[in-house]
């Protein structure tokens, strides 16, 4: 019991988050197994991504939480030697057989990384650039996309004026928020965020984490991060992730709180990991 | 070094603080002496360089400055005695690098993504790899003879287009090795951030490695520009040089290079004389280039 009065005072503001009913499924993960090369790193998982909510994944370095973000936009199949099998279904199809259409399949689900990456242009072709590989818009129609986009990512205001100068400009949190904008400005259906608060500081942080909360209302949204602070504040579900296997998974408040399993105890109270 | 910092973790069983300090001082000493021998080499080392640098450079323009005059560059070159000029040398040397860059560079781009993109360490690509860096070190009369055997025998005749294919082969792998390093340069989270957007990967290429990797590019190609334009062993088999005006590439055609050749060890003084300016104006264009090149991407940015 004291672990759990210590657990909802240092992460105040969970409570709330418990009431949340979780809704139906957008992605089902079932049986996953990941392979790089010989080694198994992901084993037997399943897990339920709600619709137009945010799944945290926490977890030790290692432990497979981003290996499952990149198994969700067949990021893998750059490289070869990987490979995963069992199911992940998404409006009734498994989105890693074979046979999928891996451009559309990645305009459906949308990746932001740990480090802003800005392509070597202007911040209107950023944006417009990954719009253009899906749609043909008219002129204004594409202006209209990306105010739409920046305005979402709580940009539109610091670069309105400057929209035609190059984004590496911009500061590494601008950068971060740019990449978001990049990211919905194709309109995704889920959207992955790879520990996207790593390399910012604190202000920046706390932008991208409201604006996580934002983007939930039209978003699925599936988060890695290694701040559980930050998991606690922006997840509904949060996963627990130990050498590659789902320990557990449930409201964050519970998770934080009063977790089923000893390990996700010790790994939420700092006592390893 | 272990004694100092084990020192709090076992006191009374190590040396006292006066005797680490002596060591430190000996260690400090050979520290500094050593810093100071390695810098004296290194500064020696860069003077001898620019030394022979600067006097090329000097002797160029000492020589080549009192030739220097209109009827260089409006007059073809003319027997010994007769005020003859370089524009056909001039004018054959700009068709030659041109013309070999712009055949060479394309296949040098695609060559160079082809191993950074595609290969990915498969067994051609290793081939590949192996043979270009084995033809970026080539004696480049060598490249001559081949050409040489390849375009101007069978064809009974020396030609400027078989000069320009014999800079073409120079060019091809310096491009390919520079395209390929640069392209190795970016960063793998740029790739997957475009490939996450559902980019093919030709439009990753294309509209993101590319325009990263620009600078070093055009880089390596303008490198290879002036490479070529010095080049007279690859042009004596091929384009032969042309002592007549002529800008037809299946004639013998003249070159800067070739014409230095044969004018600086005539026995002619007016001869050796433009083969100073031939000199002069060849590295006066390098130099050129590379500076034109330098500001273009800077303000590019």
């Amino acid at each position: 019991m004291s672990v759990t009065t210590e657990q909802s005072a240092s992460f105040g503001g969970v409570q709330a988050r418990a009431e949340t009913a979780m809704n139906a499924p957008r992605i089902a993960i079932r049986n996953l197994d990941f392979f790089y090369g010989s080694n198994r790193a992901l084993k037997s998982i399943n897990l339920d991504f709600p619709d137009r909510q945010v799944t945290g994944m926490i977890g030790p370095s290692g432990c497979g939480k981003s290996t499952l973000l990149r198994v969700l936009n067949r990021m893998y199949d750059l490289y070869p030697g990987q490979r995963a099998t069992g199911e992940v279904m998404m409006d009734g199809v498994n989105l890693i057989d074979a046979g999928i259409d891996l451009n559309s399949l990645r305009a459906r689900i949308g990746m932001v990384f740990q480090k802003p990456t800005p392509f070597p242009m202007t911040i209107y072709e950023n944006i417009a650039f990954g719009v253009k590989l899906h749609e043909r818009l008219s002129r204004s129609a594409m202006d209209e996309r990306i105010e739409w986009s920046l305005t979402r990512a709580a940009l539109w205001g610091e670069v309105k004026d400057r929209l035609h100068s190059s984004a590496m400009g911009l500061s590494g949190g601008q950068q971060q928020r740019l990449c978001i904008a990049r990211t919905i400005a194709v309109r995704p259906e889920v959207i992955l965020f790879d520990e996207p608060t790593s390399a910012l500081d604190p202000i920046s942080t706390l932008k991208i984490e409201e604006l996580i909360d934002e983007l939930k209302h039209d978003f699925t949204i599936a988060i890695v991060t290694h701040n559980m602070q930050q998991a606690a504040r922006c997840a509904d579900q949060v996963a627990f992730f130990y050498l590659g296997e789902m320990v557990e998974v449930a409201p964050a408040a519970q998770i934080f709180t009063a977790p089923r399993e000893k390990r996700t105890q010790e790994y939420v109270t700092g006592r390893f990991g | 070094m272990s004694a100092t910092t084990a020192a709090p973790a076992l006191p009374g069983s190590i040396p006292g603080p006066a005797k680490d300090a002596r060591v430190a001082r000996q260690l400090s000493g050979r520290r500094q002496r050593t810093n100071r021998i390695v810098k004296v080499l290194c500064i020696a080392a860069t003077v001898i360089g620019l030394a022979f640098l600067a006097s090329i450079l000097a002797t160029l323009l000492w020589r080549g400055l009192g030739g220097l005059s209109l009827t260089v560059f409006t007059t073809s070159t003319l027997p010994p005695g007769s005020q003859g000029g370089l524009l056909n040398a001039i004018i054959g040397s700009l068709i030659q690098t041109a013309l070999g860059a712009a055949i060479g560079t394309p296949i040098g781009l695609l060559v160079g993504t082809y191993l950074a993109e595609y290969s990915r360490g498969s067994a051609l690509g290793n081939a590949v790899r192996f043979v270009s860096d084995v033809l970026l070190s080539a004696p480049s009369i060598l490249i001559g003879l081949f050409v040489y055997q390849l375009l101007v025998a069978p064809f009974g005749g020396f030609s400027g287009i078989a000069g320009c294919i014999a800079l073409a082969v120079i060019v091809i792998p310096i491009v390919v090795r520079t395209t390929e390093d640069m392209l190795r340069l970016i960063p793998v989270s740029l790739r997957e951030a475009a490939v996450a957007l559902g980019t093919p990967q030709w439009k990753v290429i294309v509209m993101i490695c590319y325009r990263a990797a620009k600078d070093g590019i055009v880089t390596g190609i303008l490198l290879a520009v002036a490479r070529v334009a010095g080049e007279t062993a690859p042009l004596l088999f091929t384009s032969l040089g042309n002592l007549n005006w002529s800008l037809s590439l299946t004639k013998p055609m003249a070159s800067l290079p070739v014409t230095i050749y044969q004018y600086a060890g005539s026995a002619f003084e007016d001869w050796v004389q433009l083969a100073w300016v031939g000199a002069l104006l060849i590295t006066a264009g390098v130099l050129a280039i590379n500076i034109i090149a330098r500001v273009a991407l800077r303000g590019g940015k």
